[in-house]
């Protein structure tokens, strides 16, 4: 298959594989595959043959993660400020998308069989109309594979996706499913383009810069960071075995943090919930401190009521996101 | 985890705690020995060494001069002349600079002296954040500690070096302030992004607005935890957490971050390292 490269771990990296997977393993790895125009120049080839290289790549280390047992990855295939750079780069770009996803959709037997489900994120509607119809395509084809999960972020900033979200729940409000109290830091998770993915445990960038670069903002706050100076296309399995140690060394702290970050947020929803039912009760002439069972009952009732409009208003937005990619793809997958 | 992978596994960790442990104590060590004592090459050739070879594992930023440093220079009138232009001779310094602590238990003396180095070298935006709010809650005794180490580092002159408290509402505004500090904790981070799409949800169900009228811009104005900052270019993360720990997700998309092993004793020379490292980083802007 094109996109995951055939084959198994030697003998030795399979030996090491062991030893890691002895030890928590990441189960979502997001990737910043930079360097491939620094590789380009060191070998002293052309910038397009860089990124093809850098396909190559994304290939194989898909292929490792899968051996590994990690079966979800996120990768930063191009970000909305790359439209700045030449037109002659940014159609070589695209020209490189349109091969792989026309490939993508000749391998229809393999995605099956691997059960690969591909999902594009990003500011779709920015691309060519012809690649966001063979986007619509591979990800209708796959959306119900559920072995392996590739997420690529294509026309993609992470403040254009939060703003994204937030506008979704503004949407809602205006659509009257949603009330601005319903607002909150879960909400706007599940209306972000990845939310039908947990949060990465590790994200790793490759050629030795030292930022996350408008990429997964909010998903990888509690992440483990790991920043490796080796230029995408010459990455290797142990590089990629490297990363993995750093998050296992991680794992404890950052699930400590996790967890009383998790707390802290249930904690406030209860005040905030709390305060609520107050007002509500002062608005029908309760006393504040009064009848608890009343308190009780009218907070499971606000609860309720707010799960309910929760529900109705996530349905629709999933129904306008399929629509979206329905439209483009006249012939049904 | 059982098995021999569990024994290798756990064998490869402890192997690999104990190499960090000996990095540490070997940078501890060069750092108190005068420069030119007797085998400080040693020390020095051990220290990069255990560098090279756990920079990898321990994704702590290498010491290019991990040199002996004493935590104060001499003087508080040589300290400031040798900051000024210490500052000045660096390629770039960042407007605003994060300092992000995610050991358990900060230390308010050290933070202190980071601040006023920060503040002595010219830069005008500083932001301390641990991921307990710990600084938060107790930050009259950051400010406290912050003005004593002013007036020891700074001596006299201290007019000149005023920090604004931008958490404090006094009305106290020191003329000739050349810094201003915020304290932040993970409430500033998405709970702020929450907060400022509740406020624009509210204000799309009284009518006021549509919500097409939301994008990245409208967003970024409605926050409000670092208003009057500009968006950090450089974050200073301390402590053996590779991760940010719910710093200011929002407004760290181009931040630098650069990683030291812990803030605990650190040294001006660490400090300025960091900062040396960070005047040598080349942005592309995704061109």
């Amino acid at each position: 298959m094109s996109w995951i490269r055939e084959g198994e771990l030697t003998i030795i990296e399979r030996f090491c594989a062991n030893i890691i997977k002895a030890g928590p393993m990441p189960k979502h790895v997001a990737f910043i595959m930079d360097g491939n125009r620094r590789y380009a120049q060191k070998c002293h080839v052309e910038r397009q043959q860089g990124h093809s290289q850098g396909f190559e790549k994304l290939a194989q280390t898909l292929r490792w993660c899968l051996n590994l047992g990690i079966r979800e990855v996120t990768v930063y295939a191009f970000s909305i400020e790359n439209f700045k750079r030449s037109k002659e780069e940014v159609d070589g770009l695209m020209d490189l998308a349109r091969q792989k996803f026309i490939r993508l959709l000749e391998e229809q037997e393999s995605l099956k069989k691997h059960g690969v489900c591909i999902r594009v994120l990003g500011d779709l509607p920015l691309l060519p109309l012809d690649i966001q119809e063979l986007i619509a395509q591979a990800v209708l084809a796959t959306r119900n594979y559920n072995k392996c999960f590739l997420n690529v972020c294509f026309a993609y900033t992470s403040r254009h996706e939060i703003s994204s979200a937030v506008r979704e729940m503004a949407w809602g409000v205006e659509q009257g499913l949603l009330e601005p109290s319903d607002v909150s830091e879960s909400l706007l998770d599940k209306c972000l383009y990845t939310n039908n993915s947990p949060d990465p445990d590790l994200l790793i960038r490759t050629s030795g810069e030292v930022r996350l670069s408008d990429f997964l903002l909010w998903q990888t706050s509690h992440s483990c960071l790991v920043f490796q100076s080796v230029l995408w296309p010459e990455y290797s399995f142990w590089n990629l075995c490297e990363a993995i140690l750093r998050f296992q060394m991680n794992y404890s702290a950052l699930q400590k943090a996790r967890d009383s970050y998790m707390e802290e947020r249930r904690r406030q929803q209860m005040e905030r919930d709390q305060d609520y039912v107050t007002k509500k009760l002062q608005q029908e002439g309760f006393a504040s401190h009064g009848d608890s069972r009343r308190r009780r009952t009218l907070l499971q009732t606000c609860t309720a009521m707010r799960e309910e409009r929760i529900q109705g208003f996530l349905q629709a937005l999933e129904h306008k996101r399929a629509d979206f990619f329905e439209r483009l793809c006249p012939v049904s997958a | 985890m059982s098995g021999a992978g569990g024994l290798a596994w756990r064998a490869l960790h402890a192997l690999l705690r104990a190499l960090l442990c000996l990095q540490r104590a070997l940078l501890a060590c060069l750092r108190g020995r005068a420069a030119n004592g007797p085998r400080a090459w040693l020390w020095r050739r051990a220290a990069s060494a255990s560098c090279a070879l756990l920079a990898p594992a321990a994704g702590a930023f290498a010491f290019r001069k991990a040199g002996a440093g004493r935590r104060r220079p001499g003087g508080a009138a040589q300290g400031r002349q040798r900051w000024r232009s210490d500052g000045r001779a660096l390629q770039k310094l960042p407007v605003h600079m994060g300092l992000v602590v995610t050991e358990e238990e900060p230390s308010y003396a050290d933070m202190a002296s980071l601040v006023v180095w920060c503040m002595a070298v010219g830069i005008s935006y500083i932001s301390v954040y641990d991921h307990n709010g710990i600084f938060k809650r107790n930050n009259s005794r950051l400010m406290d500690e912050i003005l004593k180490q002013q007036q020891e580092l700074l001596g006299l002159d201290c007019s000149k070096y005023m920090v604004k408290f931008a958490n404090q509402d006094k009305a106290d505004q020191v003329l000739n302030c050349q810094s201003t500090l915020k304290v932040l904790s993970p409430e500033d981070g998405k709970a702020d992004i929450v907060k400022a799409a509740q406020n624009f949800c509210q204000l799309v169900a009284q009518q006021q607005r549509t919500y097409t009228d939301l994008d990245v811009n409208v967003l970024d104005n409605l926050l409000s935890s670092t208003n009057g900052f500009p968006d950090p270019d450089l974050v200073l993360k301390f402590g053996p957490v590779d991760s940010t720990l719910g710093f200011l997700p929002w407004h760290i998309r181009l931040t630098e971050i650069i990683s030291l092993p812990s803030h605990l004793n650190i040294s001006y020379e660490d400090f300025f390292s960091a900062l040396h490292h960070y005047a040598a980083c080349e942005q592309r802007w995704g061109k």
